[in-house]
C-alpha cells in the first residue's frame, strides 16, 4: 500500500484539490407531494410511501402525507386498495398465493390527497433468470487491497429495450448508497449501447459489490469467506431506467477532480400527473416490477 | 437567405469597381507607378516579423507585413524615406529612389536588453490606434515568457485568460471563453491547422510549446474574413520557422516535465528548421518508487513540435509544420485512456507579381482518445473516437495601392467524425458497439478590402459566403417533436449513398471595421461580423473533457449563427506612446447555440440529435485595457463588466439564465519590473465574479435516496464565491562571466514562482451530496454542500531554462 500512496502522493501533487463543506443559504420552497411507489410481484406486503419535500439542509426526519386515498387498478378492471398503516404508508396485502400481478399487467395508481388526485402508468416487464453468482480472488491492485469480489450472471433477453435494476443485499443489508443504483439496458449501460441479449456486462455483473473504507479510508474487501449476497433483478420501465439514471447522475456526486465534469443539478423526471390543477407539482415516481433473485454465502 | 446567391457577386462587383476606380482616377492625374516590395525579417534569427510597419514619412501613410513577413507598397515615381518599426525592434529607416519596381527585404535587430528604458522611436508606435483592428490581442512570446505560471511553466493559453474578455470556468479546465462563448465556439489554430482539444493534462497546460510558438494572435471581434467557422473568436497561434542564422539550442527542465528545442539553418539564409518536445515525468518519478507502475500503468504526457521552411527563390517559398501530442492516463497496460492531436501544415508562398501576393495551405488535422477497461479478454470494453479535417486555403493579397489592400481567397474543409469505435465483449462473447462515421464538407470563398480613405478613415469591408454539406454515407434520422427538454424518439431512418448530401446549409457572412483618428493619438473604431459555426463540441460538464466529441450540423442539427458588434476608443499616453489605453463595447446575439437535455447520453450514442436541444444566445460586455510597453516597470491591466446568457426552450422554464461562464467583474493586473538585465520580476493578480451554478432548494426521498429539487427547474441560480489570486516569478540569470573572466557561451535563467501566493482556496464548484456512510434503513440522510477547491493552498515552482 506504501507504494500505491506515493503513487497518488504524485497525483495529488499535480491535482491538489481539496474540499470544504459549507452552508450556503438556500432559498425555501412550500413543500412538494413525493408519491414513491414501486411496486414487485413478490408475494410480501407492498408499501407506498407518502411524504412531502424538505428544505436541502434540513436532515431531520420526513414529513409524511397522512390521510390520502390511494389504490391501484390492474389491466383496467381489478382495484387493489392500499390503506395507510404507519403514517404515510399505504400497504396492500396480498392474501395467500395471491401477487401483484403477472408479466404483461397494465397499472393505473390512484393517488387522492385533499381536493387532487393524482395518477400515473405502468406496466410489469419480463424479467431473465439469475444464472449464477460466483465469488473470485483479485490481487492488491492501486485501489483495492487482496479482495473478494461478488459477481452476478444473468442474460439479457432478445429484443432491444429491456430495461432492469439490479439490487444487492450484502448480509441482508440493502446496498443503498448512491454509486451502488445498478441499473441495465438490455446488457449494457444504456440504449444506444446496443449490447442486446448477452450476458450483463462485466461492470454491471460487478455492480453487486459494496465499496467501502475502513477508519484509516483504506479500501476493503467487498466480500470475504462467510458473507452472503442475494441478488434481485427488478424488471423495469424504460422511464424508470431514465428516471433511475438522473436519480444517479444527481446523487452520485464523488466530488474531487470528477466535479470539473459534472453537469449541472437538474430535476430528475416524474411519471406522478396530477389530474384537475395541471401546474400542481407533484415529485415521485410510480413503477411495477417483477422479480428474479438469487442468494448465495461466500464458503471459504 | 436565398438572397445571399444575389449578394455575393453584387458585393464582389461593388468592391471591384471601388478599387479599379481609385487607381484611374489618380492615374489620370499623376505620374506612372512602381511597386516596393520585400520580406521584413529579425537580424539575430531570420525569422519572418509579423505585423511590422512600414510608414512613409513624406506621405504620413504606410502598410504593414503580413502573415509571412511580406509588404507591398506601390507609390508614384519618387524619392522616399521608408522607417521600418516593431516592437522592441531597433527601427530603420531606407531611403529609396522609386523608379522601377524593386525588392527591399529588410533585417530588423531586436532592442538589447538593457537598452530597453532609453530607446524612444523617432516616431512614435501607435499601432494600436493606427490599425484597424478592434477586439483583437497580440501576445509576444517573450512576454508570455516572463509571466508567473502554474507549475513555473508559461502557457499561451492560460496567458490568454489575462486579457480583457477572456474567462475560464476555473483552474484545470481545458480552453478559455471569449466574450461570452464556449469553449468549442473558439477556432483554434496551429499553423493554420485547426486544434480540437487544446489541452495537456485536462487542462492545465496546453499543446503549444512556448519553445517553438512566434506570435499568438486572439481575433475576439472584427474578425477577419478570412477566418471563419467558429462563433466567438480565432486563437491564431504561428510556429517559429526556425534560426536561419546559427544553431540555437533552448531547454528546460521543470517540475512537471522537461523540454528542448533545437532549430538551425540547413542551408543559411535559406532553409532552416525547428523540432521542439516535452515530455512530463511524474510517473518516472513514481516509478523510482513503486512497482505499481511496471504493468503498464502509465500518467505522462509528451510532445513534438516541428518546422522547416525553405527560400526557394525570391518569390517562392516553402514551409512544413507539424505537431503530435499525447496524454495518457493508464492503469494498468490493458486500461485507462489517452488522448492526443496530431497536425500537419504544408504551406507555399508565392509571389505572383509585385503587388499580388498568394499562399496556399494544405492542413491535415486530427484529435482522438480511446478508453480501455477490462483486465483480460474475456470482458473488455474498447472505445476510440476520432475528428480528422483536411483542409485547403488558397489566400491571396493584392496591394491594389497605398490605400487598398484586397484579400480573398477560399477554403475548403473535409471533415471525417468517428464518435465510437467500439467493442465490448461480456463474458466471451463480443459486440460491435461503433457508430457509422460522419462525414462534412465545408466550403468558403471570401472577399475582403482594407481601404485607407483619407488618413482619419480606413475601412474594412467584405464577406465571407460558407456552405456546408453533411454527406453519406449513413443513416439519418427524423425525430419526434416531443415537449421541449425531453428526450426525441426517432421516427424514420433512411440510408445515405457515399458522398450524397444528407442536409446543406449555406451563409453569407459580412465583415465590417472602421478606424476613425479622433487626434493625434487616439481613434475610434468599430466592427460588425457575423459567424456561422458549421461543427460542434458536445459538451454538457462544467468543464470541457477530452472525450467530448465533435458533431458535425445535419438534417437535425442546425448551424451556430452570431452576430457581433463592437465599438472601441484607442488612445495612447505619455513620452512615446508610453502607455496604450482602450475602451471596447460589444453586443452579441447569436441562435442555434446546442444544449442538452437533462440526463442527455452524448457518448456512443446513434441518436445523439434527439438529446441536443438548441438556444438563442446574447452577450454584452464593455473591456477595458492600459498598458505599458517600456520602461523598467511594464505590464497591463484590463477590467471586463459583462453578461453571458442563454435561453432554451425545455431549460429554466424556457427563460433567459446565465451560462456557467458568465463573470460579471473580471479585472486582470500584470506587471513587469525589470531590476536589472540579471533580475526581473513579474505579478499576476486575476479577480472575478463567481460562476454561475444551479443549487438546489429542497430534497425529497424516493426508494431512499435523497434527490435534490430546484424550484421553477431554475438553472444557473447561484454563484459560487467570487475568485481572487496572486502570482508572482522572479527570473534570475548567472553572471554572463565566468570566474574566471571567460564569456559564458550559454545563457541560462532560473524562473523562480509561487502561484497563488496567499493560498486562497478559490472554489471551482459546489455540489449537493449526501454523507457517504450507510445509512440504517429508515435512518434520516444527511445532505451537504461541499465547496470543491482544484488548487488550494500556495503552489511554488521553479525552472531552469538554457540556451546556447
Amino acid at each position: 500500500m506504501k507504494a500505491q500512496r506515493i503513487y497518488f502522493l504524485v497525483i495529488l501533487l499535480i491535482l491538489s484539490a481539496c474540499e470544504d463543506v459549507i452552508n450556503p443559504k438556500l432559498d425555501s420552497i412550500a413543500p412538494v407531494v413525493v408519491v414513491d411507489a414501486w411496486l414487485t410481484d413478490l408475494p410480501e406486503p407492498q408499501t407506498i410511501t407518502l411524504s412531502q419535500s424538505q428544505d436541502y439542509f434540513d436532515n431531520g426526519p420526513l414529513e409524511f402525507v397522512e390521510g390520502a386515498t390511494v389504490s391501484l387498478v390492474r389491466n383496467g378492471s381489478t382495484e387493489m386498495t392500499f390503506a395507510e398503516g404507519d403514517p404515510g404508508r399505504y400497504v396492500w396485502n396480498p392474501a395467500a398465493g395471491e401477487t401483484l400481478g403477472n408479466v404483461g399487467d397494465a397499472y393505473e395508481l390512484r393517488v387522492t390527497i385533499g381536493t387532487e388526485t393524482y395518477t400515473s402508468q405502468s406496466v410489469m416487464n419480463r424479467v431473465p433468470q439469475i444464472d449464477s453468482i460466483a465469488f473470485r480472488f483479485e490481487e492488491e491492485n492501486l485501489v483495492f487491497p487482496d479482495s473478494f469480489f461478488g459477481e452476478v450472471f444473468a442474460r439479457d433477453f432478445v429484443g432491444s429495450g429491456d430495461t432492469y435494476w439490479i439490487k444487492a443485499y450484502k448480509n441482508g443489508v440493502y446496498l443503498n448508497q448512491p454509486d451502488e443504483i445498478n441499473i441495465a439496458y438490455d446488457a449494457g449501460f444504456s440504449a444506444g449501447g446496443n449490447v442486446d441479449g448477452l450476458v450483463f456486462i462485466r461492470p454491471i455483473r460487478d455492480g453487486i459489490n459494496p465499496i467501502d473504507q475502513d477508519e484509516n479510508d483504506e479500501f476493503i474487501s467487498p466480500y470475504s469467506p462467510g458473507d452472503s449476497v442475494l441478488v434481485e433483478i427488478h424488471s423495469i420501465t424504460n422511464d424508470a431506467f431514465d428516471y433511475l439514471n438522473e436519480v444517479r447522475i444527481q446523487i452520485d456526486r464523488q466530488g474531487g477532480f470528477g466535479e470539473l465534469f459534472a453537469t449541472p443539478v437538474a430535476n430528475v423526471p416524474t411519471n406522478i400527473v396530477p389530474t384537475n390543477n395541471q401546474n400542481q407539482v407533484v415529485l415521485g415516481f410510480f413503477c411495477t416490477s417483477a422479480v428474479a433473485s438469487m442468494g448465495k454465502r461466500f464458503e471459504d | 437567405m436565398k438572397l445571399s446567391g444575389f449578394y455575393l457577386p453584387a458585393f464582389v462587383s461593388l468592391t471591384l469597381v471601388l478599387i479599379l476606380s481609385q487607381p484611374i482616377t489618380s492615374f489620370s492625374q499623376t505620374n506612372e507607378k512602381f511597386t516596393v516590395n520585400g520580406t521584413i525579417t529579425d537580424a539575430s534569427n531570420g525569422e519572418s516579423l509579423i505585423g511590422a510597419t512600414v510608414f512613409i514619412k513624406s506621405l504620413g501613410t504606410g502598410t504593414s507585413s503580413n502573415l509571412y513577413g511580406f509588404y507591398a507598397l506601390t507609390l508614384e515615381a519618387g524619392s522616399y524615406e521608408l522607417e521600418f518599426r516593431y516592437i522592441s525592434y531597433e527601427s530603420k529607416t531606407v531611403t529609396i529612389n522609386l523608379q522601377a519596381d524593386q525588392t527591399l527585404d529588410l533585417e530588423l535587430s531586436p532592442v538589447a536588453q538593457n537598452l530597453e528604458e532609453v530607446v524612444i522611436t523617432e516616431t512614435a508606435i501607435d499601432e494600436n490606434i493606427s490599425n484597424i483592428e478592434i477586439g483583437v490581442n497580440k501576445l509576444d512570446i517573450n512576454r508570455i515568457r516572463k509571466m508567473p505560471a502554474l507549475f513555473g511553466e508559461v502557457d499561451v493559453i492560460k496567458s490568454i485568460q489575462l486579457l480583457p474578455g477572456v474567462t475560464s470556468v476555473g483552474e484545470g479546465a481545458s480552453g478559455f471563453n471569449v466574450r461570452g462563448g464556449n469553449v468549442g465556439q473558439n477556432l483554434v489554430l496551429l499553423d493554420e491547422a485547426p486544434v480540437y482539444n487544446s489541452s495537456h493534462l485536462f487542462g492545465f497546460l496546453s499543446v503549444f510549446n512556448p519553445d517553438a510558438v512566434k506570435d499568438v494572435k486572439l481575433y475576439k471581434g472584427g474578425i477577419p474574413a478570412r477566418y471563419g467557422g467558429r462563433l466567438s473568436s480565432i486563437l491564431d497561434v504561428r510556429m517559429k520557422e526556425g534560426n536561419n542564422k546559427e544553431l540555437d539550442v533552448n531547454g528546460g527542465v521543470g517540475l512537471i516535465f522537461s523540454r528542448l528545442a533545437i532549430e538551425a539553418p540547413i542551408v543559411k539564409d535559406k532553409a532552416s528548421f525547428i523540432i521542439a518536445g516535452r515530455r512530463s515525468y511524474g510517473d518516472l518519478f513514481a516509478k523510482a518508487f513503486t512497482d505499481v507502475l511496471d504493468d503498464g500503468a502509465a500518467l505522462n504526457f509528451w510532445d513534438i513540435t516541428m518546422k522547416a521552411n525553405y527560400n526557394l527563390n525570391a518569390k517562392n517559398r516553402l514551409f512544413v509544420s507539424g505537431y503530435l501530442g499525447r496524454d495518457k492516463f493508464l492503469f494498468d497496460a490493458n486500461q485507462g485512456f489517452s488522448w492526443g492531436s496530431r497536425t500537419t501544415t504544408a504551406r507555399w508562398n508565392h509571389i505572383f507579381n509585385k503587388r499580388t501576393f498568394a499562399n496556399f495551405t494544405f492542413v491535415f488535422s486530427d484529435y482522438d482518445y480511446s478508453i480501455k477497461f477490462g483486465e483480460d479478454n474475456v470482458n473488455r470494453f474498447d472505445w476510440n473516437s476520432k475528428i480528422r479535417t483536411l483542409d485547403l486555403k488558397p489566400e491571396f493579397t493584392f496591394f491594389a495601392n497605398p490605400n487598398n489592400e484586397l484579400n480573398f481567397g477560399g477554403e475548403a474543409l473535409l471533415y471525417n467524425f468517428e464518435p465510437a469505435r467500439a467493442i465490448g465483449v461480456s463474458n466471451g462473447e463480443i459486440t460491435n458497439i461503433s457508430l457509422e462515421d460522419k462525414r462534412g464538407l465545408e466550403t468558403a470563398l471570401y472577399l475582403e478590402n482594407d481601404q485607407k480613405v483619407n488618413s482619419n478613415l480606413t475601412l474594412r469591408y467584405g464577406a465571407r459566403f460558407s456552405h456546408f454539406s453533411y454527406l453519406g454515407p449513413g443513416n439519418y434520422f427524423e425525430f419526434t417533436d416531443s415537449e421541449p427538454g425531453d428526450r426525441r424518439d426517432v421516427i424514420s431512418v433512411t440510408r445515405a449513398n457515399n458522398w450524397e448530401s444528407i442536409a446543406s446549409y449555406h451563409n453569407l457572412e459580412p465583415r465590417f471595421s472602421l478606424r476613425m483618428k479622433t487626434g493625434p493619438n487616439s481613434s475610434m473604431k468599430a466592427s460588425y461580423n457575423r459567424m456561422v459555426q458549421y461543427v460542434h463540441l458536445i459538451s454538457n460538464t462544467t468543464a470541457s473533457n477530452p472525450l467530448d466529441v465533435w458533431t458535425p450540423s445535419t438534417n437535425n442539427l442546425k448551424p451556430e449563427k452570431g452576430d457581433q458588434y463592437a465599438l472601441g476608443y484607442f488612445k495612447n499616453f505619455g513620452l512615446g506612446n508610453a502607455f496604450e489605453t482602450s475602451a471596447e463595447v460589444y453586443y452579441k446575439s447569436s441562435k442555434d447555440q446546442v444544449d442538452y437535455i437533462d440526463g442527455a447520453d452524448l457518448l456512443i450514442n446513434e441518436f445523439l440529435e434527439g438529446d441536443l436541444l438548441s438556444g438563442k444566445g446574447r452577450a454584452y460586455g464593455l473591456e477595458l485595457f492600459v498598458r505599458k510597453n517600456t520602461g523598467k516597470i511594464n505590464g497591463w491591466a484590463s477590467y471586463t463588466l459583462a453578461r453571458t446568457e442563454l435561453r432554451v426552450n425545455g431549460i429554466n422554464q424556457n427563460q433567459w439564465y446565465p451560462t456557467r461562464f458568465d463573470q460579471t467583474h473580471n479585472l486582470k493586473l500584470v506587471l513587469f519590473y525589470e531590476l536589472d538585465s540579471r533580475l526581473s520580476f513579474s505579478a499576476n493578480f486575476a479577480y472575478a465574479t463567481g460562476t454561475p451554478t444551479t443549487f438546489p432548494n429542497a430534497r425529497f426521498e424516493v426508494q431512499g435516496y435523497v434527490i435534490p429539487y430546484v424550484a421553477n427547474e431554475g438553472r444557473n441560480n447561484f454563484r459560487i464565491p467570487d475568485y481572487h489570486r496572486l502570482d508572482l516569478s522572479a527570473t534570475w540569470r548567472p553572471k554572463a562571466l565566468k570566474k574566471n573572466g571567460e564569456q559564458r557561451k550559454n545563457d541560462s535563467y532560473w524562473v523562480f514562482s509561487i502561484y497563488n501566493l496567499y493560498s486562497r482556496r478559490n472554489a471551482f464548484s459546489i455540489y449537493f451530496s449526501q454523507g457517504t456512510d450507510r445509512i440504517a434503513p429508515g435512518q434520516p440522510v444527511q445532505t451537504e454542500a461541499t465547496q470543491l477547491s482544484i488548487i488550494g493552498s500556495f503552489f511554488p515552482s521553479v525552472s531552469y531554462n538554457f540556451k546556447f
